[in-house]
């Protein structure tokens, strides 16, 4: 195509935007809708991914104590237990130790310890795991193992929520395929149709188009670019509106959840999934375009 | 430059629209196609600029097999092809200028010499003042005047008009007549389909007559002999 066409394209491109402009509003719209919902899928991926890797970063169990156990005894505890092969070290944390890391960890919503007795917690032992002996099954092994020392009431690791929280990950990751697929195979169609509104508007503009000599590219360019411009901006619309749900939800969930809010920092889309919505929106737009218009120029040549 | 062999075109469902047409048509012919409704006048320019493919046979145009083009030789082939329609096809949210200008930059040429070239052949064609007025705001001879310009703008080795004058008063057909004529002093091969049978007589040089698919007469007016 020459630069004079490719100009040509442009002006076409700029005169349907102005003609056209609700239909062209309502078409970004409806994919931003779509793009939107996924997004929200993927946010929610990316923060359990998050929070996966970091509690399967620091691979440890933590024991807790009898409320009974004397000081002299938990000495005896730890020094079993240090010895014991796949552990790297221990760390005793007493009950008072306990209640001070708790109060830290909840930060300004600590306050809702008042009134609450300073040993409520019981006493335990972190133990961190060497790196050979972090799968699954070993830590379990391990922990089972602990769990019969006599002077441990229970035994938490946290691997046990990587594995269920995994699972979690998974049907998320499922559920954003299965139903983004609905979702763009709607939007698909519903481009589909706005672009053949737009090509009913203009049948007469491309009969003529195509009675002088204009070549099939230069006819289908004009279209197939609009697709691909509402796309992009259906798929910018879509990301302001998922930073408006986590700025939302930055504020909301820690007044909804005040433990949890406190600890686990949320995150928004890192920039490959923001580059993956804008080329979804994109894509979207110029296949809906052409696959529309491919099919009507094909019925309407007969 | 123009030959058909044998070419016959039928409609689905339809008795045949075109039958056994063979002829040729040299380049700078002035040709008047002519017969009652339904002869095949305008099936038989459709096949020239391939809007429709023939059933059977064969047609060349300058040496090249029309019936065998791709969508992009189609595209090719028109735009050595200017198109003119009884109901002139111009596009009534474009300025005049516009609507010539669009067949010359959907080619290639750049916006600023499509709007020189559309300036003078509107000029020629007694347009001046006209350029940003819309069609509508036309009589009918002006907007078929327009129509030609569009047609024109490629500069085409071929015209081919589908009853010109069909949508025009009597002096306004006289005007489009002679635009055409000026036309064919540039060497410009022109095939008119009309049944306007006082245009004929005073304009055709070569008038080829159709009935009901099959060509019934073949006539070349400066020889007064029948055409080979």
């Amino acid at each position: 195509m020459k630069w004079s066409q490719l100009a040509f394209v442009g002006r076409r491109v700029r005169h349907s935007l102005w003609e056209l402009l609700w239909n062209h509003v309502l078409t970004s719209g409806t994919m931003a809708m779509s793009l939107f919902v996924f997004g929200v899928f993927i946010l929610l991926q990316e923060n359990l991914q998050h929070l996966l890797k970091g509690w399967g970063d620091q691979v440890q169990i933590n024991a807790y104590l009898d409320t009974n156990v004397a000081s002299n005894e938990a000495q005896s505890i730890l020094e079993r237990i240090q010895s014991l092969p796949e552990v790297e070290h221990v760390r005793h944390i007493s009950k008072e130790q306990a209640w001070r890391d708790f109060q830290t960890a909840l930060g300004a919503q600590s306050a809702v310890l008042e009134g609450l007795p300073v040993d409520v917690l019981p006493a335990s032992f972190e133990i961190a795991v060497k790196v050979p002996s972090r799968s699954g099954p070993l830590v379990e092994e391990l922990a089972s193992r602990l769990e019969k020392i006599e002077g441990i009431a229970a035994v938490e690791y946290p691997q046990e929520w990587v594995e269920r929280l995994s699972l979690i990950v998974l049907a998320v990751q499922w559920a954003k395929w299965v139903l983004g697929g609905i979702l763009f195979v709607a939007t698909f169609f519903i481009v589909g149709s706005t672009v053949r509104l737009a090509l009913l508007a203009r049948k007469e503009e491309i009969e003529i188009m195509q009675l002088v000599g204009a070549s099939e590219e230069l006819i289908q360019a004009p279209f197939v670019l609009e697709g691909m411009l509402q796309g992009t901006i259906g798929g910018g619309l879509s990301l302001l509106g998922l930073w408006l749900f986590y700025l939302f939800l930055q504020q909301h969930f820690f007044l909804a959840f005040p433990l949890f809010g406190s600890m686990i920092q949320i995150r928004f889309l890192d920039p490959h999934s923001i580059a993956l919505l804008l080329v979804i929106g994109l894509l979207l737009g110029g296949m809906g375009s052409l696959f529309s218009l491919r099919r009507f120029l094909r019925t309407w040549r007969g | 430059m123009i030959q058909l062999f044998h070419v016959t075109k039928t409609y689905p469902s339809n008795s045949p629209a075109l039958v056994d047409i063979s002829l040729q048509i040299d380049r700078g012919q002035f040709v008047f196609l002519t017969g009652p409704s339904g002869a095949g006048k305008t099936t038989l320019l459709k096949l020239l600029f391939r809007e429709e493919e023939p059933t059977e046979g064969q047609i060349l145009f300058d040496n090249q097999n029309v019936t065998r083009l791709n969508t992009r030789g189609v595209a090719r082939l028109r735009r050595r092809i200017g198109l003119v329609f009884q109901e002139f096809k111009l596009l009534p949210r474009l300025t005049v200028l516009e609507n010539v200008a669009l067949a010359a930059q959907v080619v290639g040429m750049s916006r600023k010499e499509s709007h020189i070239k559309a300036y003078r052949l509107l000029r020629e064609l007694g347009l001046k003042g006209k350029y940003d007025s819309k069609p509508l705001m036309l009589s009918g001879g002006e907007q078929q005047r327009v129509a030609i310009a569009r047609a024109l703008i490629n500069d085409p080795m071929l015209v081919l008009a589908d009853e010109p004058t069909g949508n025009l008063d009597p002096v306004m057909a006289e005007e489009t007549m002679r635009v055409f004529l000026k036309m064919r002093e540039t060497g410009t091969t022109l095939i008119v389909a009309s049944h306007n049978l006082e245009l004929i007589k005073r304009y055709g040089s070569r008038i080829i007559s159709l009935r009901q698919g099959g060509l019934v007469d073949d006539l070349e007016r400066v020889t007064g002999a029948k055409a080979s």
